[in-house]
């Protein structure tokens, strides 16, 4: 393969990457890293780097419809990235000192989680009843909004409960984006179901807003250090724009559930590729 | 309650315009770095070429500067608003970016990490 060739090859698979991650609402990430290293042959930091700039690209592009919406919390998404950068910063150091087999099957664990996340089913967090002469993190900061509901015609409102619990759990998701090059949306799930219970769509408006400025944080440093070929994350991220703008109208032609089946089937045939990796195994493409 | 809530029209309005319009322009510098050799006529260049390259290059850059002058933009306007703890929480957030660039830096020229 030429190097005109490779571009090409990166584009059409970036298109592919995003178009499905963006149907089902997560980032391309979670594809581009595994496929850059196994079939790609490229470097693994280098691939990282490439896929967090992508990464960027999906969640600023996407960001203008959930703000008409008005689904994002931007108070909320500041507070929690103190966290998601400070653990970009610990992915970064992390980064340079693992070897790249314990890279890979800390990669391989992430798809699997991610696969399990993709099966089971998401549910809006019950309402709690609370007692408002509780002062605690969320309401000192006004962090409680409200979200138009389209089905019920009304805005309805929500309290962001748990913040601290919330912060330490970002705090490993950002570390996992830096680290892996991911969207971190396996552990940012967690974060904002269980402990700050938001209503799904303000969870997947605030985690994609989040989402920029946590990759930021890790790419700006791979920048820093010459990470980043544009060789590699040009391509990628070209191709990480025009996938995610078809994924939106993929999402409409094409049913959820086979999409849902579609991304789980990759991300376990990738997890044992990477796992097999991680062990000296090749059994397709090439060596990273 | 209404007055509590965590809203910004104004701010989330400029954000939409800044990230959509950056988006847009950061992914037609690197579309252009990408197609500057298909016009390169004077021939005999590799497939990329410096100046492509560095058309592509910069175009990542205006990429993961994009999030940076949001949270930039966010605390210019919480501090505008008297808001000075959530002026502080996106200073705090910026100079996280900031050090991350500089341990980047410093990996470049110090020890092999």
């Amino acid at each position: 393969m030429n190097a005109v060739e490779f571009g090409l090859w990166l584009f059409a698979m970036s298109v592919g990457a995003s178009a499905l991650g963006g149907a089902l609402g997560m980032a391309s990430g979670i594809f581009i890293v595994p496929i850059l290293t196994i079939f790609g042959g490229v470097d693994v930091h280098t691939a990282v780097a490439a896929s967090l700039v992508s990464v960027i690209a999906c969640s600023c592009g996407s960001a203008a419809p959930f703000f008409k919406g008005r689904l994002t919390n931007i108070r909320l998404a500041i507070v929690l990235e103190t966290a998601t950068t400070a653990g970009a910063l610990c992915g970064v150091v992390l980064a340079g000192v693992l070897s790249v087999p314990v890279l890979f099957f800390i990669f391989a664990v992430v798809l699997l989680l991610s696969a399990q996340q993709m099966m089971a089913r998401r549910h809006e967090p019950a309402a709690v009843t609370y007692d408002p002469s509780v002062k605690d993190w969320a309401t000192v900061l006004r962090l409680h909004s409200s979200y138009p509901d389209r089905v019920l015609g009304r805005d309805v409102p929500y309290r962001v409960r748990h913040v601290p619990l919330g912060l330490a759990l970002m705090c490993g998701a950002g570390l996992i984006s830096a680290l892996l090059g991911i969207g971190s949306g396996v552990f940012k799930i967690p974060a904002m179901d269980t402990a700050l219970r938001l209503p799904l769509k303000v969870s997947s408006a605030t985690s994609n807003f989040m989402i920029g400025v946590t990759a930021a944080a890790g790419a700006g440093a791979y920048f820093a250090r010459g990470d980043i070929d544009p060789a590699v994350a040009g391509p990628v991220a070209l191709g990480s724009v025009i996938g995610a703008l078809l994924g939106a109208r993929l999402l409409l032609a094409v049913p959820s559930e086979t999409l849902r089946l579609f991304f789980v089937v990759v991300l376990v045939a990738l997890a044992g590729q990477m796992l097999l990796s991680a062990f000296g195994i090749h059994l397709m493409g090439h060596a990273a | 309650m209404t007055a509590d809530l965590a809203r910004h029209p104004g701010l989330e309005r400029l954000l939409a315009r800044v990230l959509s319009g950056g988006t847009w322009l950061a992914t037609c510098v690197i579309a252009l770095g990408l197609a500057e050799p298909l016009f390169d006529w004077r021939g005999a260049s590799p497939a990329m070429p410096a100046t492509g390259s560095r058309i592509v290059t910069a175009g990542i850059a205006l990429f993961v500067f994009l999030p940076v002058l949001r949270v930039l933009l966010m605390l210019i306007v919480f501090v505008r608003e008297g808001d000075y703890r959530f002026g502080s929480i996106a200073a705090f957030v910026l100079v996280i970016i900031i050090l991350g660039v500089a341990l980047g830096m410093h990996m470049a020229t110090g020890l092999p990490a």
